[in-house]
């Protein structure tokens, strides 16, 4: 009889009674004490289960996994970046930062422009670079780290600011848009087409990116386990690089470098949903 | 911490599950992180449930052919994970290598074991994985992966009565082993009717 119970108390918190059983079980609940505090605790213990599992849908999914998914063969391991933050951010970083944090340093990233603010970074990481790890290491990674987090800055500031942080908005001719955004880019840029994923292009922005101007381009969805993304696309110097995954915060940001042309997705989708998206992204833009 | 992927060209020659199509490799990737959550519940190690993932992954792609259009593709995978990992499971058995031998193996003096073995929610993973095996199936997939009944029992291939009363049974030892502390009692494990 307590195994009945226990079935009808479990499957009454999982919605799966008809409403006769449903009716006879609550009946029970108004009249029993002790079977209320059991279903509680079983509610809680369900609770508990899901939140002790929850990391793995926000986790990075290993590049091994990717790959047997697309029925391709790895040849490189996987490797870490090497963490790199000069000591005097290190310190920035051990205490929480503040709400508005991402918006000062995107807005300034926006006032003052990164050309000046990445010479700038590149002296200072040099000076407080830990002797340890070669110097070229030093500056890649910390431009690294100060465009990544630029990108994510940016993305915090278009989701807070919505629609009127748009310096141009999507309209019917969306080639026009990126006509006008391109004007002020090193390269014109395409817009790659993410309409089967549910994603609708809102606008563009011009932001910075390793020190060069480049377009956001906003999508939106209202399925909030893919958006809204920002992808920013912008110029580069530097050596082509694989997609590669990190996180700020709350965000993912995927980037790769490839042919001249940098690139940032950046959202709080799942990463295999970011993966997906990403790929379908470099194979319109020819950039993997 | 963050990861570097970097992909090598697919050697499609020599692929046997060449082509894949693009639309079941982008559904196969959408469902990872799901899937790996699944195998985490199942398994004992975070490497372990990426192999067995790694491995359903590969069995999918060779079989795409029998996955039918309009029904639930994470239902299919949950299945191929699930077949593969009790195919595991036995074969464990057959060389004396259980879970609890597997698990004591491991050996107290691991670190990485140590640090968790402190966390709270590792010691709700550690319940889990005392769960007989069909119970551990049966509440991943309606408590954490919010499965009906019905699709739960069309993934474990059971009538929905067994998928009810061994999900009561799981949630059951689940609070008494959370109440007990996540190194509680042993016996839960032969609990399985």
């Amino acid at each position: 009889m307590q195994k009945h119970s226990d079935e009808a108390l479990v499957a009454y918190l999982d919605g799966e009674l008809g409403d006769a059983e449903r009716a006879h079980v609550e009946a029970w609940l108004d009249a029993d004490p002790s079977v209320r505090d059991r279903l509680l605790a079983l509610a809680e213990s369900a609770t508990t289960l899901r939140g002790a599992f929850a990391d793995c849908l926000t986790e990075p999914v290993p590049e091994r996994l990717i790959a047997a998914a697309r029925g391709e063969t790895v040849t490189a391991v996987e490797a870490e970046i090497v963490e790199f933050r000069p000591p005097a951010r290190r310190a920035d970083l051990a205490s929480p930062p503040s709400r508005g944090w991402y918006i000062q340093l995107a807005t300034a990233a926006g006032l003052f422009g990164l050309v000046v603010g990445g010479g700038v970074g590149y002296v200072g990481n040099t000076m407080l670079a830990p002797a340890q790890i070669p110097a070229g290491q030093q500056l890649q990674t910390a431009s690294l780290n100060n465009w990544l987090d630029n990108a994510a800055g940016d993305y915090k500031l278009m989701t807070s600011a919505g629609d009127t942080l748009v310096d141009v908005p999507a309209s019917g001719d969306n080639g026009d848009v990126i006509q006008k955004v391109s004007q002020n880019l090193p390269q014109p840029v395409r817009l790659p087409n993410l309409q089967p994923w549910g994603l609708t292009f809102k606008g563009a922005r011009l932001v910075v990116l390793e020190g060069r101007p480049a377009a956001q381009l906003v999508y939106t969805t209202d399925n909030k386990a893919i958006g809204p993304l920002a992808l920013i696309i912008g110029s580069t110097k530097q050596a082509d690089i694989a997609p590669t995954f990190e996180r700020r915060q709350d965000l993912n940001l995927l980037y790769w470098r490839h042919q001249g042309r940098a690139s940032v997705l950046v959202g709080q989708s799942e990463l295999g949903y970011l993966w997906g998206i990403a790929n379908d992204i470099a194979w319109q833009l020819d950039a993997i | 911490m963050s990861s570097r992927w970097k992909f090598g060209k697919p050697d499609r020659a020599a692929s046997p599950i060449d082509p894949v199509s693009k639309r079941f490799s982008d559904q196969l990737i959408a469902v990872l992180p799901r899937l790996r959550r699944f195998a985490a519940g199942l398994t004992r190690s975070a490497s372990e449930a990426d192999d067995l993932v790694q491995a359903a992954c590969e069995r999918a792609l060779a079989r795409e052919h029998q996955f039918q259009e309009g029904t639930r593709f994470d239902s299919w995978m949950f299945r191929i994970v699930q077949t593969i990992w009790i195919d595991q499971l036995r074969a464990r058995e057959t060389r004396k290598e259980g879970g609890e031998i597997a698990e004591e193996r491991l050996g107290s003096d691991e670190p990485v074991r140590r640090v968790e073995a402190r966390l709270a929610l590792s010691e709700v993973r550690q319940a889990v994985s005392q769960l007989p095996p069909d119970q551990r199936v049966t509440l991943m997939l309606v408590t954490v992966e919010g499965l009906s009944y019905k699709q739960a029992a069309d993934v474990t291939g059971v009538p929905v009565g067994t998928v009810m009363s061994r999900l009561a049974r799981a949630r059951i030892a689940l609070q008494q082993l959370l109440e007990a502390g996540a190194g509680g009692p042993r016996s839960v494990s032969n609990a399985e009717a």
